[in-house]
Protein backbone atom coordinates (compact mmCIF):
# COMPACT_ATOMS: atom_id res chain seq x y z
CA UNK A 1 0.00 0.00 0.00
CA UNK A 2 1.18 3.67 -0.98
CA UNK A 3 0.96 6.48 1.34
CA UNK A 4 -1.38 8.05 -1.65
CA UNK A 5 -3.76 4.37 -0.96
CA UNK A 6 -3.26 4.99 3.04
CA UNK A 7 -4.91 8.79 2.53
CA UNK A 8 -7.43 8.08 0.39
CA UNK A 9 -8.55 4.60 2.38
CA UNK A 10 -8.61 7.14 5.49
CA UNK A 11 -10.67 9.68 3.68
CA UNK A 12 -13.37 6.99 2.58
CA UNK A 13 -13.55 5.53 6.18
CA UNK A 14 -13.99 9.36 7.93
CA UNK A 15 -10.98 9.23 9.83
CA UNK A 16 -9.27 11.94 10.24
CA UNK A 17 -5.84 10.60 10.71
CA UNK A 18 -3.09 13.16 11.84
CA UNK A 19 -0.25 13.78 9.76
CA UNK A 20 1.98 12.72 12.25
CA UNK A 21 0.77 9.28 12.89
CA UNK A 22 0.21 8.26 9.22
CA UNK A 23 3.67 7.36 8.33
CA UNK A 24 3.63 4.81 11.40
CA UNK A 25 0.44 3.44 10.75
CA UNK A 26 1.98 3.06 6.98
CA UNK A 27 4.89 0.95 8.45
CA UNK A 28 2.51 -1.48 9.93
CA UNK A 29 0.37 -2.11 6.97
CA UNK A 30 2.73 -4.91 6.31
CA UNK A 31 1.31 -6.77 9.08
CA UNK A 32 -2.15 -6.63 8.78
CA UNK A 33 -1.98 -7.79 4.83
CA UNK A 34 -0.20 -10.76 5.84
CA UNK A 35 -2.01 -11.75 8.37
CA UNK A 36 -5.41 -10.87 5.84
CA UNK A 37 -3.02 -13.30 3.41
CA UNK A 38 -2.99 -15.89 6.15
CA UNK A 39 -6.73 -16.44 6.16
CA UNK A 40 -7.23 -16.72 3.03
CA UNK A 41 -6.57 -20.50 2.40
CA UNK A 42 -8.24 -22.42 -0.31
CA UNK A 43 -11.79 -24.17 1.32
CA UNK A 44 -14.53 -25.92 -0.04
CA UNK A 45 -17.17 -23.13 -0.95
CA UNK A 46 -19.20 -24.69 1.97
CA UNK A 47 -16.52 -23.93 4.69
CA UNK A 48 -18.93 -22.39 7.72
CA UNK A 49 -18.02 -19.50 9.57
CA UNK A 50 -17.44 -19.96 13.20
CA UNK A 51 -19.94 -17.39 14.55
CA UNK A 52 -19.54 -18.45 17.87
CA UNK A 53 -17.87 -21.38 19.44
CA UNK A 54 -19.43 -25.00 19.49
CA UNK A 55 -20.66 -26.11 23.02
CA UNK A 56 -21.00 -29.49 23.68
CA UNK A 57 -24.72 -31.34 24.91
CA UNK A 58 -24.82 -31.27 28.34
CA UNK B 1 -2.22 -6.63 62.81
CA UNK B 2 -3.58 -7.93 59.45
CA UNK B 3 -0.47 -8.96 57.34
CA UNK B 4 0.38 -6.89 54.43
CA UNK B 5 0.01 -10.10 51.87
CA UNK B 6 -2.97 -12.96 52.57
CA UNK B 7 -4.48 -14.45 49.74
CA UNK B 8 -8.37 -15.03 49.69
CA UNK B 9 -8.50 -18.77 51.19
CA UNK B 10 -6.18 -17.59 54.05
CA UNK B 11 -8.39 -14.18 54.67
CA UNK B 12 -11.54 -16.14 54.56
CA UNK B 13 -10.42 -18.85 56.80
CA UNK B 14 -9.46 -15.76 59.43
CA UNK B 15 -13.07 -13.96 58.69
CA UNK B 16 -15.35 -17.38 58.66
CA UNK B 17 -13.49 -17.82 62.53
CA UNK B 18 -13.86 -14.16 63.28
CA UNK B 19 -10.00 -13.97 63.70
CA UNK B 20 -9.92 -11.13 61.39
CA UNK B 21 -12.46 -8.49 60.67
CA UNK B 22 -13.75 -7.21 57.34
CA UNK B 23 -13.55 -3.79 58.41
CA UNK B 24 -9.67 -4.13 59.46
CA UNK B 25 -8.99 -5.83 56.55
CA UNK B 26 -10.57 -3.55 54.11
CA UNK B 27 -9.12 -0.80 56.04
CA UNK B 28 -5.51 -1.86 56.22
CA UNK B 29 -5.75 -2.63 52.14
CA UNK B 30 -6.32 1.30 51.52
CA UNK B 31 -3.64 1.96 54.03
CA UNK B 32 -1.77 0.16 51.45
CA UNK B 33 -3.21 1.65 48.54
CA UNK B 34 -2.59 5.24 50.27
CA UNK B 35 0.90 4.59 50.67
CA UNK B 36 2.00 2.14 47.50
CA UNK B 37 -0.44 3.03 44.87
CA UNK B 38 0.96 6.57 44.07
CA UNK B 39 4.21 4.41 42.39
CA UNK B 40 1.68 1.80 40.83
CA UNK B 41 -1.20 3.98 39.72
CA UNK B 42 -3.02 0.40 39.70
CA UNK B 43 -6.08 2.26 40.62
CA UNK B 44 -8.23 5.00 38.60
CA UNK B 45 -11.10 5.58 41.59
CA UNK B 46 -10.77 4.22 45.22
CA UNK B 47 -14.30 3.42 46.58
CA UNK B 48 -13.18 3.78 50.65
CA UNK B 49 -16.58 5.29 51.65
CA UNK B 50 -18.02 2.09 50.15
CA UNK B 51 -15.68 -0.38 50.70
CA UNK B 52 -15.62 0.47 54.25
CA UNK B 53 -19.13 0.31 54.08
CA UNK B 54 -19.36 -2.82 52.86
CA UNK B 55 -17.07 -4.23 54.95
CA UNK B 56 -19.07 -3.46 57.77
CA UNK B 57 -22.12 -4.67 56.67
CA UNK B 58 -20.27 -7.90 56.54
CA UNK B 59 -18.84 -8.09 59.95
CA UNK B 60 -22.26 -7.47 61.02
CA UNK B 61 -23.85 -10.19 59.07
CA UNK B 62 -20.97 -12.76 59.96
CA UNK B 63 -21.71 -11.55 63.69
CA UNK B 64 -25.19 -12.50 63.51
CA UNK B 65 -24.26 -16.19 61.84
CA UNK B 66 -24.99 -15.30 58.28
CA UNK B 67 -21.56 -16.18 56.52
CA UNK B 68 -22.16 -16.17 53.01
CA UNK B 69 -19.02 -17.98 52.00
CA UNK B 70 -15.17 -17.66 51.18
CA UNK B 71 -15.59 -13.88 49.40
CA UNK B 72 -17.85 -12.66 52.55
CA UNK B 73 -15.83 -9.11 53.32
CA UNK B 74 -13.08 -9.67 51.42
CA UNK B 75 -11.19 -6.79 49.19
CA UNK B 76 -12.03 -7.20 45.52
CA UNK B 77 -10.87 -4.75 42.87
CA UNK B 78 -12.73 -4.32 39.13
CA UNK B 79 -11.44 -3.16 36.01
CA UNK B 80 -12.50 -0.53 34.94
CA UNK B 81 -15.02 -2.06 31.80
CA UNK B 82 -16.86 -3.65 34.17
CA UNK B 83 -20.23 -1.49 34.86
CA UNK B 84 -20.51 -0.42 38.52
CA UNK B 85 -24.20 1.65 39.33
CA UNK B 86 -23.81 5.45 39.85
CA UNK B 87 -19.95 4.55 39.79
CA UNK B 88 -18.20 6.20 36.39
CA UNK B 89 -16.71 3.14 34.22
CA UNK B 90 -14.40 5.06 31.72
CA UNK B 91 -12.79 2.09 29.97
CA UNK B 92 -9.80 4.51 30.80
CA UNK B 93 -10.55 6.64 28.02
CA UNK B 94 -11.16 10.00 27.75
CA UNK B 95 -13.93 9.31 25.20
CA UNK B 96 -16.07 7.68 28.23
CA UNK B 97 -15.05 9.55 31.20
CA UNK B 98 -18.27 11.06 32.08
CA UNK B 99 -19.77 8.06 31.84
CA UNK B 100 -21.64 6.68 35.15
CA UNK B 101 -23.73 3.47 34.61
CA UNK B 102 -27.19 2.94 36.28
CA UNK B 103 -26.57 -0.90 36.79
CA UNK B 104 -23.75 -3.12 38.09
CA UNK B 105 -22.17 -5.68 35.62
CA UNK B 106 -24.02 -9.27 36.21
CA UNK B 107 -20.91 -10.72 37.45
CA UNK B 108 -20.28 -7.50 39.99
CA UNK B 109 -24.05 -8.14 41.14
CA UNK B 110 -22.67 -12.24 41.86
CA UNK B 111 -19.60 -10.41 43.59
CA UNK B 112 -21.29 -8.20 45.75
CA UNK B 113 -23.95 -10.99 46.52
CA UNK B 114 -20.89 -12.97 47.73
CA UNK B 115 -20.14 -10.09 49.70
CA UNK B 116 -17.56 -8.89 48.56
CA UNK B 117 -15.85 -5.95 49.29
CA UNK B 118 -15.44 -4.02 46.08
CA UNK B 119 -12.14 -1.57 46.51
CA UNK B 120 -12.38 0.56 43.25
CA UNK B 121 -12.15 0.82 39.57
CA UNK B 122 -8.89 -0.48 38.07
CA UNK B 123 -6.41 0.69 35.68
CA UNK B 124 -6.96 -1.09 31.86
CA UNK B 125 -5.57 -0.48 28.79
CA UNK B 126 -7.84 1.78 26.92
CA UNK B 127 -10.57 -0.24 26.05
CA UNK B 128 -9.11 -3.16 27.04
CA UNK B 129 -6.97 -2.88 24.06
CA UNK B 130 -4.49 0.30 23.62
CA UNK B 131 -1.56 0.18 25.70
CA UNK B 132 0.56 1.55 27.63
CA UNK B 133 -0.69 4.89 26.80
CA UNK B 134 0.62 8.00 28.37
CA UNK B 135 -1.64 10.23 26.70
CA UNK B 136 -4.75 8.90 28.46
CA UNK B 137 -6.91 10.78 31.65
CA UNK B 138 -4.62 8.26 33.86
CA UNK B 139 -1.51 6.75 33.81
CA UNK B 140 -1.04 3.13 33.08
CA UNK B 141 -0.37 0.91 35.83
CA UNK B 142 3.47 -0.13 36.38
CA UNK B 143 4.66 -3.24 37.43
CA UNK B 144 5.11 -3.96 41.38
CA UNK B 145 7.91 -5.90 40.52
CA UNK B 146 10.03 -2.95 38.93
CA UNK B 147 7.88 0.15 38.31
CA UNK B 148 10.25 0.52 35.58
CA UNK B 149 8.53 -2.36 33.68
CA UNK B 150 4.68 -3.20 32.00
CA UNK B 151 2.51 -5.01 33.47
CA UNK B 152 1.56 -6.36 30.05
CA UNK B 153 -2.66 -5.63 29.60
CA UNK B 154 -5.50 -5.20 29.20
CA UNK B 155 -6.00 -5.78 32.93
CA UNK B 156 -2.82 -3.97 33.89
CA UNK B 157 -4.43 -2.23 37.51
CA UNK B 158 -5.14 -5.53 38.13
CA UNK B 159 -1.99 -7.46 37.51
CA UNK B 160 -0.61 -4.23 39.37
CA UNK B 161 -2.93 -4.82 42.19
CA UNK B 162 -2.98 -8.07 43.08
CA UNK B 163 0.87 -9.36 44.05
CA UNK B 164 1.14 -5.99 45.53
CA UNK B 165 -1.83 -6.62 47.86
CA UNK B 166 -3.84 -3.53 47.35
CA UNK B 167 -6.37 -6.08 46.99
CA UNK B 168 -6.65 -9.67 47.31
CA UNK B 169 -8.35 -10.46 43.60
CA UNK B 170 -9.55 -8.68 41.01
CA UNK B 171 -11.43 -8.92 37.74
CA UNK B 172 -10.24 -9.07 34.28
CA UNK B 173 -11.72 -9.45 30.73
CA UNK B 174 -9.40 -11.43 27.74
CA UNK B 175 -10.07 -10.99 24.33
CA UNK B 176 -6.52 -12.04 23.23
CA UNK B 177 -4.52 -12.41 26.49
CA UNK B 178 -5.45 -9.38 28.20
CA UNK B 179 -6.21 -11.78 31.42
CA UNK B 180 -3.64 -14.13 30.99
CA UNK B 181 -0.73 -11.19 29.81
CA UNK B 182 -0.84 -9.15 32.80
CA UNK B 183 -1.07 -12.35 34.98
CA UNK B 184 2.48 -13.48 33.41
CA UNK B 185 3.97 -10.45 33.41
CA UNK B 186 3.21 -9.76 37.20
CA UNK B 187 3.48 -13.30 38.63
CA UNK B 188 -0.18 -14.20 39.24
CA UNK B 189 -2.59 -16.74 38.55
CA UNK B 190 -5.24 -15.44 36.10
CA UNK B 191 -8.17 -17.33 34.32
CA UNK B 192 -9.75 -16.85 30.95
CA UNK B 193 -12.51 -19.37 31.68
CA UNK B 194 -14.59 -20.98 28.95
CA UNK B 195 -15.99 -18.82 26.77
CA UNK B 196 -19.53 -17.71 28.19
CA UNK B 197 -19.14 -19.08 31.08
CA UNK B 198 -19.25 -15.93 32.68
CA UNK B 199 -21.64 -13.14 31.88
CA UNK B 200 -20.44 -10.74 29.58
CA UNK B 201 -23.46 -7.92 30.66
CA UNK B 202 -22.63 -4.78 31.23
CA UNK B 203 -18.55 -5.21 30.68
CA UNK B 204 -17.80 -2.77 28.28
CA UNK B 205 -17.54 -5.12 25.14
CA UNK B 206 -13.70 -5.23 23.11
CA UNK B 207 -14.76 -8.21 20.89
CA UNK B 208 -18.41 -9.52 21.47
CA UNK B 209 -17.21 -13.12 20.10
CA UNK B 210 -14.15 -13.44 21.57
CA UNK B 211 -14.78 -11.21 24.95
CA UNK B 212 -14.03 -13.59 28.34
CA UNK B 213 -14.55 -11.99 31.76
CA UNK B 214 -12.44 -13.66 34.38
CA UNK B 215 -10.30 -14.02 37.31
CA UNK B 216 -7.55 -12.64 38.33
CA UNK B 217 -5.58 -13.42 41.85
CA UNK B 218 -2.74 -14.65 43.88
CA UNK B 219 -3.34 -18.39 43.07
CA UNK B 220 -5.50 -21.14 41.27
CA UNK B 221 -7.70 -21.46 44.50
CA UNK B 222 -8.50 -17.99 44.78
CA UNK B 223 -9.56 -17.85 40.95
CA UNK B 224 -11.73 -20.96 41.43
CA UNK B 225 -13.07 -19.00 44.63
CA UNK B 226 -13.90 -16.21 42.22
CA UNK B 227 -15.33 -18.49 39.53
CA UNK B 228 -17.34 -20.23 41.51
CA UNK B 229 -19.46 -16.84 42.31
CA UNK B 230 -19.30 -15.44 38.76
CA UNK B 231 -19.78 -18.55 36.55
CA UNK B 232 -23.84 -19.01 35.16
CA UNK B 233 -26.07 -18.75 32.86
CA UNK B 234 -27.32 -15.69 32.11
CA UNK B 235 -30.48 -15.35 29.72
CA UNK B 236 -29.89 -11.87 28.73
CA UNK B 237 -26.00 -12.05 27.72
CA UNK B 238 -26.49 -14.13 23.98
CA UNK B 239 -23.35 -15.86 24.32
CA UNK B 240 -24.24 -17.10 27.80
CA UNK B 241 -23.57 -20.87 28.53
CA UNK B 242 -26.39 -22.89 29.81
CA UNK B 243 -24.04 -25.42 31.43
CA UNK B 244 -23.83 -27.10 34.83
CA UNK B 245 -21.57 -24.95 37.02
CA UNK B 246 -19.67 -27.59 38.79
CA UNK B 247 -17.80 -26.95 42.42
CA UNK B 248 -14.41 -25.79 41.41
CA UNK B 249 -12.73 -25.57 44.75
CA UNK B 250 -13.60 -29.21 45.58
CA UNK B 251 -12.10 -30.25 41.84
CA UNK B 252 -8.43 -28.70 42.97
CA UNK B 253 -7.25 -31.96 45.03
CA UNK B 254 -3.73 -32.60 44.25
CA UNK B 255 -4.39 -35.61 42.47
CA UNK B 256 -2.75 -35.63 38.84
CA UNK B 257 -1.89 -38.73 38.21
CA UNK B 258 -3.34 -40.17 34.96
CA UNK B 259 -3.25 -36.56 33.73
CA UNK B 260 -2.54 -36.28 30.14
CA UNK B 261 -0.76 -33.02 28.91
CA UNK B 262 0.28 -31.87 25.32
CA UNK B 263 2.99 -29.34 25.66
CA UNK B 264 2.96 -27.67 22.04
CA UNK B 265 6.56 -26.33 22.54
CA UNK B 266 6.99 -25.36 18.48
CA UNK B 267 4.64 -22.33 19.73
CA UNK B 268 7.51 -20.70 21.95
CA UNK B 269 10.37 -22.39 20.22
CA UNK B 270 10.18 -21.87 16.95
CA UNK B 271 6.90 -20.02 15.82
CA UNK B 272 7.30 -16.78 18.65
CA UNK B 273 10.66 -17.91 20.20
CA UNK B 274 10.62 -16.78 24.10
CA UNK B 275 13.94 -16.15 25.79
CA UNK B 276 16.10 -18.74 27.30
CA UNK B 277 14.79 -18.18 30.89
CA UNK B 278 11.22 -18.59 30.17
CA UNK B 279 11.81 -21.27 27.61
CA UNK B 280 13.64 -23.25 30.52
CA UNK B 281 11.24 -22.52 33.54
CA UNK B 282 8.31 -23.78 31.25
CA UNK B 283 10.47 -27.27 30.36
CA UNK B 284 10.92 -27.05 34.14
CA UNK B 285 7.45 -26.81 34.56
CA UNK B 286 6.45 -29.52 32.52
CA UNK B 287 9.11 -31.68 34.13
CA UNK B 288 7.42 -30.96 37.42
CA UNK B 289 4.11 -32.11 35.95
CA UNK B 290 5.63 -35.74 34.93
CA UNK B 291 7.02 -36.06 38.36
CA UNK B 292 3.34 -35.49 39.70
CA UNK B 293 2.39 -38.08 37.84
CA UNK B 294 0.92 -36.53 34.69
CA UNK B 295 2.53 -37.82 31.64
CA UNK B 296 3.79 -35.00 28.80
CA UNK B 297 3.85 -35.53 25.34
CA UNK B 298 5.06 -32.79 23.23
CA UNK B 299 2.15 -32.02 20.13
CA UNK B 300 2.36 -30.13 17.01
CA UNK B 301 -0.39 -27.97 15.94
CA UNK B 302 -0.42 -25.68 12.75
CA UNK B 303 2.13 -23.19 13.41
CA UNK B 304 1.16 -19.84 15.39
CA UNK B 305 0.72 -17.50 13.17
CA UNK B 306 -2.00 -19.50 11.63
CA UNK B 307 -4.28 -19.24 15.14
CA UNK B 308 -3.26 -15.67 15.91
CA UNK B 309 -4.13 -13.88 12.44
CA UNK B 310 -7.56 -15.06 12.57
CA UNK B 311 -8.10 -14.23 16.13
CA UNK B 312 -6.47 -10.62 15.63
CA UNK B 313 -8.61 -10.13 12.63
CA UNK B 314 -11.73 -10.81 14.40
CA UNK B 315 -10.97 -8.93 17.80
CA UNK B 316 -9.66 -5.83 15.89
CA UNK B 317 -12.64 -5.67 13.17
CA UNK B 318 -15.12 -6.15 16.02
CA UNK B 319 -13.47 -3.24 18.20
CA UNK B 320 -13.38 -1.46 15.17
CA UNK B 321 -17.41 -2.07 14.59
CA UNK B 322 -18.01 -0.41 18.29
CA UNK B 323 -15.94 2.58 18.31
CA UNK B 324 -16.52 3.27 14.57
CA UNK B 325 -19.08 6.54 15.74
CA UNK B 326 -16.51 8.11 18.33
CA UNK B 327 -13.39 6.87 15.42
CA UNK B 328 -14.82 8.90 13.00
CA UNK B 329 -15.97 12.22 14.59
CA UNK B 330 -13.95 12.01 18.08
CA UNK B 331 -11.12 10.50 16.43
CA UNK B 332 -7.74 12.45 18.79
CA UNK B 333 -9.92 11.94 21.86
CA UNK B 334 -8.46 8.38 22.14
CA UNK B 335 -5.16 7.61 22.96
CA UNK B 336 -2.62 7.15 20.02
CA UNK B 337 -2.35 3.67 20.74
CA UNK B 338 -5.84 2.91 20.41
CA UNK B 339 -6.84 4.95 17.78
CA UNK B 340 -3.75 3.99 15.21
CA UNK B 341 -4.52 0.55 15.92
CA UNK B 342 -8.11 1.33 14.86
CA UNK B 343 -7.33 3.04 12.05
CA UNK B 344 -5.03 -0.12 10.40
CA UNK B 345 -8.53 -2.56 11.19
CA UNK B 346 -10.64 0.26 9.14
CA UNK B 347 -8.11 -1.32 6.32
CA UNK B 348 -9.73 -5.09 6.86
CA UNK B 349 -12.36 -5.79 4.27
CA UNK B 350 -15.68 -7.28 5.13
CA UNK B 351 -14.65 -10.49 3.03
CA UNK B 352 -11.18 -10.54 5.18
CA UNK B 353 -13.61 -10.78 8.71
CA UNK B 354 -15.63 -13.49 6.75
CA UNK B 355 -12.28 -15.64 6.13
CA UNK B 356 -10.88 -15.09 9.17
CA UNK B 357 -13.88 -16.70 11.00
CA UNK B 358 -14.04 -19.50 8.96
CA UNK B 359 -10.43 -20.20 9.55
CA UNK B 360 -11.27 -20.28 13.28
CA UNK B 361 -13.82 -22.67 12.42
CA UNK B 362 -11.34 -24.33 11.16
CA UNK B 363 -9.48 -24.02 14.24
CA UNK B 364 -11.82 -24.91 16.80
CA UNK B 365 -11.68 -28.41 14.64
CA UNK B 366 -8.00 -28.46 15.05
CA UNK B 367 -7.53 -28.23 18.97
CA UNK B 368 -10.46 -30.64 19.90
CA UNK B 369 -8.97 -33.37 17.33
CA UNK B 370 -5.47 -32.69 19.05
CA UNK B 371 -7.50 -33.17 22.49
CA UNK B 372 -9.31 -35.82 21.91
CA UNK B 373 -6.61 -38.10 24.04
CA UNK B 374 -5.29 -35.03 25.98
CA UNK B 375 -6.76 -33.90 29.05
CA UNK B 376 -4.65 -30.43 28.50
CA UNK B 377 -2.36 -28.56 26.96
CA UNK B 378 0.30 -26.27 27.89
CA UNK B 379 2.77 -23.72 26.35
CA UNK B 380 4.24 -20.18 27.07
CA UNK B 381 2.14 -17.79 28.27
CA UNK B 382 4.40 -14.58 27.34
CA UNK B 383 7.81 -14.43 25.25
CA UNK B 384 9.94 -12.87 28.23
CA UNK B 385 9.80 -11.13 31.71
CA UNK B 386 8.05 -7.69 31.68
CA UNK B 387 9.93 -5.78 29.56
CA UNK B 388 10.55 -1.73 30.31
CA UNK B 389 7.96 0.36 29.33
CA UNK B 390 10.12 1.91 26.48
CA UNK B 391 10.64 -1.39 24.76
CA UNK B 392 7.27 -1.83 24.14
CA UNK B 393 6.17 -0.90 20.35
CA UNK B 394 2.84 0.69 19.27
CA UNK B 395 1.83 -2.12 17.11
CA UNK B 396 3.68 -4.76 19.54
CA UNK B 397 0.33 -7.12 19.06
CA UNK B 398 0.78 -6.93 15.22
CA UNK B 399 4.13 -7.86 15.10
CA UNK B 400 4.60 -11.39 16.54
CA UNK B 401 2.12 -13.82 16.82
CA UNK B 402 0.17 -14.06 19.97
CA UNK B 403 0.85 -16.63 22.40
CA UNK B 404 -2.15 -16.54 24.02
CA UNK B 405 -5.22 -15.57 21.38
CA UNK B 406 -5.59 -19.30 19.97
CA UNK B 407 -7.59 -20.10 22.80
CA UNK B 408 -9.87 -16.91 22.60
CA UNK B 409 -10.36 -18.00 19.07
CA UNK B 410 -11.37 -21.85 20.29
CA UNK B 411 -12.97 -20.18 23.46
CA UNK B 412 -11.15 -23.06 25.71
CA UNK B 413 -10.18 -21.91 29.29
CA UNK B 414 -6.74 -21.19 30.03
CA UNK B 415 -4.40 -19.45 32.76
CA UNK B 416 -1.22 -18.47 32.83
CA UNK B 417 0.79 -20.04 35.90
CA UNK B 418 3.79 -18.48 37.62
CA UNK B 419 6.77 -20.78 37.35
CA UNK B 420 9.58 -19.02 38.95
CA UNK B 421 11.45 -15.99 38.31
CA UNK B 422 14.37 -14.31 36.64
CA UNK B 423 17.80 -13.84 38.44
CA UNK B 424 17.06 -9.91 38.71
CA UNK B 425 13.71 -11.09 40.16
CA UNK B 426 11.29 -10.76 37.60
CA UNK B 427 8.29 -13.37 37.62
CA UNK B 428 8.28 -16.14 35.03
CA UNK B 429 5.06 -18.38 33.39
CA UNK B 430 3.68 -20.89 31.50
CA UNK B 431 -0.39 -21.19 30.26
CA UNK B 432 -2.06 -24.00 30.75
CA UNK B 433 -4.99 -24.73 28.58
CA UNK B 434 -7.94 -27.06 29.05
CA UNK B 435 -11.18 -28.79 27.21
CA UNK B 436 -14.39 -26.16 26.84
CA UNK B 437 -15.92 -26.76 30.00
CA UNK B 438 -13.47 -28.08 31.61
CA UNK B 439 -11.99 -25.36 33.50
CA UNK B 440 -12.06 -27.45 36.65
CA UNK B 441 -9.26 -29.62 35.22
CA UNK B 442 -7.43 -26.54 34.24
CA UNK B 443 -7.61 -24.84 38.05
CA UNK B 444 -6.59 -28.59 39.50
CA UNK B 445 -3.41 -28.98 37.36
CA UNK B 446 -2.58 -24.91 38.17
CA UNK B 447 -3.42 -25.33 42.21
CA UNK B 448 -1.00 -28.47 42.02
CA UNK B 449 1.57 -26.62 40.32
CA UNK B 450 1.39 -23.93 42.82
CA UNK B 451 1.42 -26.37 45.99
CA UNK B 452 4.62 -28.70 44.98
CA UNK B 453 6.72 -25.43 43.75
CA UNK B 454 8.21 -22.70 45.84
CA UNK B 455 7.17 -19.44 43.54
CA UNK B 456 4.01 -18.41 45.66
CA UNK B 457 5.91 -17.79 48.73
CA UNK B 458 7.75 -15.01 47.47
CA UNK B 459 6.27 -11.19 46.92
CA UNK B 460 7.52 -8.17 45.27
CA UNK B 461 8.94 -5.72 47.78
CA UNK B 462 7.86 -2.13 47.27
Amino acid sequence: MTRQELDAAFARLGLKVPEAERDGILGAVKYIEEMAALVKKPRAVGAEPAHTVAFPEK
Amino acid sequence: MVPDFLTIAEAAKLIEKREMSPVELTQSRLDRIAKLDGKLHSFIRVLADDALASARAAENEIAAGRYKGPLHGIPLGLKDIYETKGIPTTGHSKVMQDHVPTADAVSVTKLRDAGSVIMGKLATHEFAFGGPSFDLPWPPARNPWDTARFTSGSSSGTGAAVPAGLVLGGTGSDTGGSIRGPAALCGIAGLKPTYGLISRRGILPLAFSLDHAGPMAWTAEDCAIMLQATAGHDPADPASANHPIPDYRAALTGDLKGLRIGLIRHFYTTDNEVNAATRDAIDAAAKKYEEMGASVREITVSPLAEWAAPGIMIMMAEAYAIHEANLRTRFTDFGEIFRDRMALAGLWTAADYVHATRCRRELIDELDRAMQDLDLVMTASAVSEAPKFEDVSKFAILERPSLTMPFNVTGSPAMSVCCGFTETGLPLSFQIVGKRFHDATVLRAADAYERATPWRSRRPSL
